[in-house]
C-alpha cells in the first residue's frame, strides 16, 4: 500500500536538506502524530529542557529531541536511550564541546548493556559496527543529528574535524552478554545485570585486529597490543581511555585458560610497547615535554609510555558474531574527554557485590 | 517555546535545532592605542599556538612599546580557561592576545 500526498504538499525530505537539517542522509518527515508518540515516550512536557548542546548551545527540549528522533527513523521504545546517552555526552567530564569541536576525528561511541537490548532488538552479533539494524542505525543517527541541529556541529562550521570518520553517521553497538565468558560490562562496573545502561567514549574508528593462530590468551592479546602500540593514534599523544572489543571467539579461547576481564585489561596495559624515544620522535624536534601525558612518566631514554594511565583505562567489551577470530582497537580522543556510564533512568551505582575482582581498586 | 512551523501549504513542519538563549556577551572596547600597554598573552597550551604566539609578541614589540608582557597557560587547550584565570587575566592586563595553533 503506498499513501500518495496532497499535490499541494511539499517534499518534506527535500524540505529538511533545503535548510541543512540533516546528517545529508533523507530523513524521515516529522508528523505531528511521530512528534507527540516519541513525545510521550520521553514523558510528555514538551518544554521540559533536558540539555544544552554546545558548541552552539541550542535548547533541548523533549519536543526538540522528539522531532530529532523521528527524524533518525527511531521508534518509541528508543528514545529512553537516546536521551539516556544525550544525559551522558553532556556530563561536564565528557566535554561534548571539546568533542564536537576538535580537529581530531572523535566521535561519541555507545555501548549499550542490559535486557533493553532485546527489547529493542539491538545488534550485538555479526557485523555490530556495521549496517543493517534499525535500532544501531537509528539510535546513533538521533545522537548525530542532536549534535549537528541543536549542537551545530557543521562540517567546517562548529565540527573543526579535520577528517571526521564513518562513526559520525551512526556509532551504536550493543555488548554481546550473552556470547561473553565474562559477567557484562556494567555488571563489572557496580550495576546488576538487570540494569541497563548506556557507555559513552569520545573514539577513533575500530581497528581490526586478527589473529587466527592463538589457543592461548597471550597470542590472542599480542595481535592487540601490537595494534595498541603505535604512536599515531590519540591515545598516544593525549592519554585518556581506550575500548577494546573481543570477538566472541577471542573472548571464548582467553577465558578458557581462566583469564578475567581484569587479567586481560592488566595484561595489554602492561606490554604496550611504545617508549619515550618513540614518542619524541627520538629527539629530532628537540626536547619535547608533552604535557598531554601524566606528570609521572618517565621522560628518558628507553622509558615505557603506557598508552592510558591504567589498565581501568582500557574498556572492555565482548561484542561481534559467533564466527571468526577478530577483535578490534578503538583508541580515545585523550585526556580532554572521559568516559561516562549512565544507568538509563540515571540511577547511581550500587556495588553490593564486587565482580571481577573490580573491588579492589 | 514551540518548535512547530505551519507551512502556506497547510502542512505542520518542526524546526529541530532548538532556540539558544544563552545571553550574548558585548566585547570591552578596543583600547585606543597600544603604546605602554600592558600586553597579555594567552596560549591555549598547544605546543604550536605557543611558538605563533611569540613570534606575534616578537613582531609586535619592533612597532609598539609595551610597559610589560605577561605569559598565560590554559589548564587543558580543549576546555574553557578558568573563571580564577580569567579575573587574574583582567587585573593583570590592558590587553590579551590569545591564539589557537593546533
Amino acid at each position: 500500500m503506498t499513501a500518495t500526498p496532497p499535490s499541494d504538499n511539499i517534499d518534506l525530505i527535500e524540505w529538511y536538506f533545503e535548510r541543512g537539517w540533516t546528517d545529508g542522509l533523507p530523513v524521515v518527515p516529522p508528523t505531528p502524530e511521530a512528534v507527540a508518540a516519541m513525545l510521550e515516550s520521553l514523558g510528555g512536557e514538551p518544554d521540559h529542557l533536558e540539555a544544552r548542546i554546545p558548541p552552539r548551545w541550542g535548547s533541548l527540549t523533549r519536543e526538540v529531541l522528539a522531532v530529532n528522533l523521528v527524524l533518525a527513523g527511531c521508534l518509541p521504545a528508543y528514545a529512553q536511550v537516546v536521551r539516556a546517552a544525550v544525559l551522558a555526552l553532556t556530563s561536564p567530564h565528557f566535554n561534548l564541546n571539546g568533542v564536537q569541536a576538535t580537529t581530531h576525528m572523535a566521535a561519541p561511541l555507545l555501548v549499550i548493556n542490559g535486557p533493553i537490548r532485546h527489547e529493542i532488538q539491538l545488534n550485538s552479533g555479526a557485523n555490530v559496527f556495521g549496517s543493517g539494524v534499525r535500532a544501531n542505525a537509528t539510535i546513533g543517527r538521533a545522537i548525530r543529528l542532536v549534535l549537528l541541529n541543536v549542537g551545530g556541529a557543521w562540517p567546517g562550521d562548529l565540527d573543526k574535524s579535520t577528517l571526521g570518520h564513518p562513526g559520525k553517521y551512526t556509532f551504536c553497538i550493543g555488548e554481546n552478554e550473552e556470547a561473553s565468558p565474562w559477567a557484562p560490562y556494567h555488571v563489572e562496573q557496580g550495576y546488576t545485570a538487570e540494569d541497563n545502561t548506556v557507555f559513552c567514549l569520545a573514539a577513533e574508528g575500530p581497528h581490526s585486529v586478527t589473529n587466527h593462530v592463538a589457543n592461548d590468551p597471550q597470542g590472542i592479546l599480542d595481535s592487540l597490543v601490537s595494534a595498541m602500540s603505535t604512536i599515531a593514534h590519540n591515545n598516544a599523544v593525549s592519554s585518556g581511555a581506550c575500548a577494546v572489543i573481543l570477538g566472541p571467539e577471542h573472548a571464548s579461547t582467553i577465558a578458557a585458560k581462566n583469564w578475567s576481564r581484569q587479567d586481560v585489561r592488566r595484561y595489554l596495559w602492561s606490554n604496550t610497547t611504545n617508549t619515550y624515544d618513540d614518542i619524541s620522535f627520538g629527539g629530532r624536534y628537540g626536547q619535547i615535554y608533552n604535557r598531554n601525558l601524566p606528570k609521572w612518566y618517565k621522560r628518558e631514554k628507553g622509558a615505557r609510555i603506557p598508552i592510558v594511565p591504567s589498565p581501568d583505562d582500557i574498556h572492555l567489551f565482548v561484542a561481534g558474531g559467533e564466527a571468526g577470530r577478530f577483535s578490534a582497537f578503538l583508541p580515545g580522543w585523550g585526556h580532554m574527554s572521559a568516559p561516562v556510564l549512565r544507568e538509563l533512568d540515571g540511577r547511581s551505582l550500587a556495588r553490593d557485590t564486587c565482580i571481577d575482582g573490580t573491588c579492589e581498586l | 517555546m514551540t518548535t512547530k512551523i505551519v507551512l502556506p501549504s497547510g502542512q505542520v513542519v518542526y524546526d529541530p535545532r532548538g532556540r539558544i538563549t544563552v545571553a550574548p556577551v558585548t566585547p570591552a572596547p578596543r583600547p585606543p592605542s597600544l603604546e605602554a600597554i600592558r600586553l597579555g598573552v594567552l596560549t591555549n597550551s598547544k605546543w604550536n599556538a605557543s611558538q605563533l604566539l611569540r613570534r606575534v609578541v616578537a613582531h609586535l614589540e619592533v612597532v609598539h612599546s609595551f610597559s610589560s608582557v605577561r605569559h598565560y597557560s590554559k589548564t587543558s587547550f580543549s576546555s574553557p580557561a578558568d573563571s580564577d584565570l580569567f579575573d587574574q587575566i583582567s587585573k593583570e592586563v590592558d590587553v590579551v592576545i590569545t591564539a589557537i595553533g593546533d
